[in-house]
């Protein structure tokens, strides 16, 4: 299904190299505005610019990767919110795995390519690096799409969808930065609130600085994230009533 | 009611409630409540409140009523999208909500507007990655869909991107969709909506021939009371959350409606005003043929009367009519289907229960 979603997204060709294309430019300018920042100030609480690239590579292909290549999984609240799970659920196969994978979102896909072509150039890739680079962002993309799925599935209790796009702008927002910068409760709130050390600045260290500690920890991330958006949708799942603009009982 | 029809041969049966052991749908009191509103604005809705019925296999079911009269409710609950309040409900053996997979193997869907093809792509590919979804193998998956492409006269449009297909064209491709499996059974929510009268005719006939050459048992809800009549052999009528009648739809008219018209060609054109005086006071209403006003004082060649069986006789008012009017032609209508069911809908929620007895008792 998923080669389906790409022929569709690849339909348009020029369409889609274009909008590819200017999100890699978008992201070439976060880079360029780093660069010209270490530059100027060595590092940042212990951040260097090469890890502040690393956490980009990572972020970039987390973020292409859902937004990308699960691109409904953003619009999961207002799907559930008016009704269109119902092609899903008629379907034999998992609703969510139907939904997150029925779309591919061509402008995402350029932080995918962002993403890998950043870790190439900067990211020092050796074998064991490489690795690493991966399974770290298999977890990122795990805990990104858990969350999304967490505050997709508010619209099965609220009957509104908007919680998605909020959420998502703010793990973006806050993940984009090294998490040494927060402290306190918000950088507390930054591992089990909104989970953006998850997507961001723990899998960026375990490339740079691997420890089994901040490997267990990343490991706990995807558990509590990924089970909690499977089980919210779940849950959730009982209480859909298919467009109706009540909520069930 | 109804024996398994061969798959080789047209199927004639009479429709009509079907045992519960024979029964592809058996639904007893299903219920359903939605709340709306927070903490003191709390209210609780209740969309179906207690149906029952039996659909038999190769049946064909029209499931109507007005809006908000918990036909949607009904059938997503059928279908296994909402879970039912209370009241039992089995599909094909399998209780809908929590056998949900098992049962999208066996019955096909159909809602509306809804679509489950990719719009950049041919449809051909869209109905290859449903039948991947159903674990179809791929030789099998070919042939189906060459076999669907003829049946719903669809081969030239399956190569052509589904948003280039205008909307009859594509709902045939909805249709293919919902039949790749084999389903025993066809779900069908409005799905003649938005389509023109050619669209919805050639729609109406794939779907009897589904039925007649397939066995495949139809269940729709439609507005269009033309899909009733031309697709479906029995009505099950839900309105205020209930059903208030279920009968075959040949004797809807009979059953229901109380008035008929009867249509008279004159051989000698004469005044509304003085046709009303020939047949006597007590006659109903009577109205000029055609596009003419209902009494401009003008003579005319054509009249109609409504009569009320209730309180005379058709006989006695044709009887009237053959000896005080110059007769050229007569004839004797039922009234329109879609006036059956509006006087249906019209009626209050009490009267419902008193409807669905005097249908079982048969019709008067």
């Amino acid at each position: 299904m998923w080669r389906t979603a790409w022929a569709q997204a690849l339909a348009n060709r020029r369409s889609f190299v274009a909008q590819m294309a200017v999100m890699v430019v978008n992201d070439l300018v976060w880079i360029f505005f780093w660069q010209v920042f270490f530059r100027r100030v060595g590092s940042v609480r212990g951040w260097t610019v090469d890890d502040m690239m690393v956490l980009y590579a990572v972020l970039a292909l987390a973020v292409g990767l859902v937004l990308g290549a699960l691109a409904n999984l953003r619009f999961l609240g207002p799907l559930v919110a008016d009704g269109e799970l119902d092609g899903a659920l008629a379907l034999p196969m998992d609703p969510l795995g139907f939904l997150a994978l029925r779309q591919v979102s061509p402008v995402s896909v350029g932080d995918i390519a962002f993403g890998i072509g950043l870790f190439a150039v900067v990211g020092h890739p050796t074998p064991a690096r490489t690795a690493l680079f991966v399974a770290v962002t298999v977890a990122a993309t795990a805990v990104l799409a858990g969350f999304l799925v967490v505050l997709g599935s508010l619209a099965f209790v609220s009957g509104t969808g908007g919680a998605g796009d909020l959420g998502l702008s703010a793990i973006i927002v806050f993940s984009s930065y090294p998490i040494n910068i927060y402290g306190g409760a918000l950088r507390l709130a930054l591992f089990g609130l909104i989970p953006a050390a998850f997507v961001g600045s723990l899998p960026a260290q375990l490339v740079q600085h691997p420890s089994p500690g901040r490997a267990l920890l990343l490991a706990g991330g995807v558990a509590a994230f990924g089970g909690a958006g499977w089980l919210s949708f779940r849950l959730g799942l009982r209480r859909y009533t298919s467009g109706a603009t009540w909520t069930g009982v | 009611m109804t024996a398994s029809p061969s798959a080789s041969s047209p199927v004639q049966r009479a429709p009509g409630p079907a045992p519960a052991a024979n029964a592809v749908i058996a639904v007893d009191d299903m219920r359903r409540t939605f709340t709306t509103g927070r903490r003191r604005r709390r209210r609780t809705i209740e969309a179906v409140r207690g149906i029952t019925f039996t659909v038999a296999r190769g049946e064909r079911l029209a499931f109507i009523g007005p809006n908000g009269a918990g036909k949607s409710t009904s059938i997503k609950m059928l279908t296994g999208l909402l879970r039912p309040s209370a009241g039992s409900v089995r599909v094909l053996g399998l209780e809908p909500w929590s056998q949900r997979r098992a049962l999208s193997r066996r019955i096909g869907t159909l809602f509306g507007q809804r679509s489950l093809l990719w719009p950049e792509l041919p449809a051909r590919t869209s109905l290859a990655t449903l039948g991947a979804i159903h674990g179809l193998d791929r030789p099998g998956l070919g042939r189906r869909i060459t076999e669907l492409g003829e049946l719903l006269e669809a081969t030239e449009l399956l190569d052509r991107p589904v948003r280039t297909l205008s909307l009859g064209q594509r709902m045939r491709c909805e249709l293919a969709a919902a039949l790749l499996h084999r389903p025993d059974l066809l779900f069908l929510d409005e799905p003649t909506i938005g389509l023109d009268l050619l669209a919805k005719q050639r729609f109406r006939e794939v779907l009897v021939r589904l039925n007649t050459e397939h066995s495949t048992t139809v269940f729709l809800t439609s507005h269009d009371v033309a899909d009733i009549e031309h697709v479906a052999e029995r009505a099950v009528i839900v309105n205020h959350g209930t059903v208030i009648h279920d009968s075959p739809v040949a004797s809807l008219r009979r059953t229901l409606l109380t008035t008929k018209r009867i249509e008279v060609g004159l051989a000698r054109a004469q005044t509304v005003a003085d046709v009303r005086a020939a047949l006597g006071p007590d006659i109903g209403p009577v109205m000029a043929l055609g596009d003419r006003p209902a009494d401009d004082g003008m003579p005319v060649d054509g009249i109609a009367i409504g009569v009320d069986t209730r309180r005379q006789a058709i006989g006695a008012v044709l009887d009237r009519v053959l000896r005080h009017l110059a007769v050229a032609d007569v004839s004797v209508a039922d009234p329109p289907l879609e006036a059956v069911i509006g006087e249906i809908y019209t009626r209050p929620a009490a009267t419902a229960p008193a409807v669905v007895q005097s249908l079982r008792d048969g019709p008067s």
